[in-house]
């Protein structure tokens, strides 16, 4: 009879300590899904720098920045092989940060997952988003992980008389919001 | 009764051992996952750093070497054109480096001479170091630049091509780069001032680079007549003629690759009639002057052909009179 009941305390007490295994299971793979993910953010920005500097003019698609696009037909964008990064640091350099922020605004489009914000700045000054929502600036303000991928960008403003722009530091920030 | 009792307490505590070590195993790996961490952390510096590397070699210095090439022959054309009297340059390689690397010539710099803000902060040196301080702002790496060699010399009649022989060493916390590259640039001539139009006539007549459209085969007098009236220029296969770069030295020799001449207006020079073929070299170089007997006034005046009408003592050799296909319409032989 005694023997029956230590089994049972024996069995209760194995229970109960696999429910604290769960329990604890549970709790420490919530607080690791609660953990923003550096990697991704960090790739996103990597990527979204990497988008913009290896993606010429010339291969865009897009109605307002590419070939025969409005920036195009009006003389604003002139050389077809520039990248995106330098027709941003172009108009930087020649003042233009107006059609800069649309310019980036349009050729991003689609580029980053919506649930992410990200900032474009030359040179220390914001190009994109030109104009800061309290939204932006609170969501930039409290996230925990706001990462940055950085290049060096440069480039010739007028082929004629080989002015040349830059180098310029360029820098994205992306964080979740 | 003793015994059993204590065999399953061990039972027990093996099954907690157990779990206790499946759990230290699971959740405990954290020296691998800060390695790994700290390796990814290397490979994404070691990549940005790369691509600026690349960048630095593929793209900045052939993008600087253009631009400065072409501000530098542009200062030396403008260097010709304030120098009194106007005079070639002795050494052309040399003064080229000098310029491209310092913007100056014999250590004086350049726009001060020209009174034009062309080399100022554009010179090879003024581009590595202001690469080499956006660096070390933007990626927090040492760059060291030396320039060993810059030199200018032509391959195609209408361009320049520029070499520049350097070696850098790019120091980040992680890793490395030292290289040595040759990078090349091209630029086009046309818009340039001839500089043997300069000095020959101490700059009272000036003629811009601008390549004729008329194909070989395609000559008459009519065009002969643009061609002089617009002062464009030509290339033709195996000429005696020199090249663009040849001309800021007086070199007046055949380019067998690249010469170009063009025609006298002789409306421009003092005075107009001379015993001496129009084609510009040809013209202002002694070695080349041509007996009177060799030569063709561009008139006829019994035809009333010719260019005399507008460009009054046009006279060109027997040869220049084939290749622009001149016939006795418009020419006769001068004596």
């Amino acid at each position: 009879m005694m023997l029956k009941k230590r089994g049972y305390f024996f069995v209760l007490d194995a229970v109960l300590g696999l429910f604290i295994i769960v329990i604890g299971v549970v709790l420490i793979t919530s607080s690791y899904v609660n953990v923003p993910k550096p990697a991704q953010v960090g790739l996103l920005s990597d990527d979204l720098i990497n988008f913009l500097s290896n993606t010429k003019i010339k291969n865009l698609n897009n109605q307002y920045a590419g070939i025969g696009g409005e920036l195009w037909l009006n003389g604003i964008i002139t050389d077809p092989d520039n990248s995106l990064l330098q027709q941003a640091g172009e108009f930087y350099a020649t003042d233009n940060s107006g059609i800069a922020d649309r310019f980036i605004s349009n050729v991003t489009q689609g580029v980053m997952p919506a649930q992410f914000r990200y900032e474009v700045l030359i040179n220390g000054v914001i190009l994109y988003p030109k104009t800061q929502t309290p939204e932006h600036l609170k969501s930039r303000n409290s996230t925990e992980l706001l990462l940055t991928s950085k290049k060096i960008t440069f480039g010739i403003v007028n082929k004629t008389t080989s002015a040349i722009w830059g180098p310029y530091k360029a820098e994205v920030f992306v964080w979740q919001k | 009764m003793a015994k059993i009792k204590s065999r399953k307490g061990i039972f027990f505590t093996f099954i907690a051992i157990t779990i206790m070590a499946l759990f230290i195993l699971v959740f405990t790996p954290q020296a691998d996952i800060s390695l790994q961490k700290d390796t990814q952390a290397v490979i994404t510096r070691i990549g940005s750093v790369d691509s600026y590397v690349n960048d630095l070699e593929s793209r900045y210095f052939e993008t600087v070497l253009r631009a400065t090439t072409y501000k530098t022959i542009l200062s030396l054309v403008f260097y010709i054109n304030s120098t009194n009297p106007a005079s070639y340059f002795t050494n052309f390689d040399s003064v080229f480096k000098e310029v491209m690397i310092n913007g100056t010539i014999n250590k004086v710099p350049i726009d001060s001479i020209t009174a034009k803000k062309i080399m100022e902060n554009n010179t090879l040196t003024n581009w590595s170091n202001a690469i080499i301080q956006a660096a070390k702002d933007t990626l927090n790496v040492n760059t060291t630049i030396i320039i060993n060699d810059v030199s200018a010399f032509q391959t195609k009649p209408w361009n320049i091509d520029s070499s520049l022989s350097i070696s850098f060493t790019v120091k980040s916390n992680v890793a490395e780069w030292s290289k040595t590259s040759i990078i090349s640039a091209t630029i086009g001539i046309e818009g340039l001032h001839d500089p043997y139009y300069l000095v020959n006539t101490n700059k009272a007549y000036t003629n811009q680079i601008k390549k004729s459209s008329i194909e070989f085969n395609q000559w008459d007098i009519t065009k002969v007549r643009e061609h002089l009236r617009n002062g464009t220029y030509v290339h033709w296969e195996n000429s005696e003629a020199p090249n663009f770069l040849m001309r800021f030295s007086n070199t007046i020799t055949n380019s067998s690759c690249c010469g170009i001449e063009s025609l006298v207006n002789p409306n421009k020079i003092s005075p107009s009639d001379q015993i001496d073929s129009y084609v510009d070299y040809i013209f202002w170089n002694p070695a080349n002057n041509i007996p009177c007997n060799q030569l063709y006034n561009i008139t006829n005046p019994q035809t009333g052909g010719g260019l005399w009408d507008e460009f009054r003592f046009f006279k060109l050799d027997f040869d220049h009179t084939i290749s622009y296909n001149i016939t006795s319409q418009d020419a006769v032989r001068t004596c």
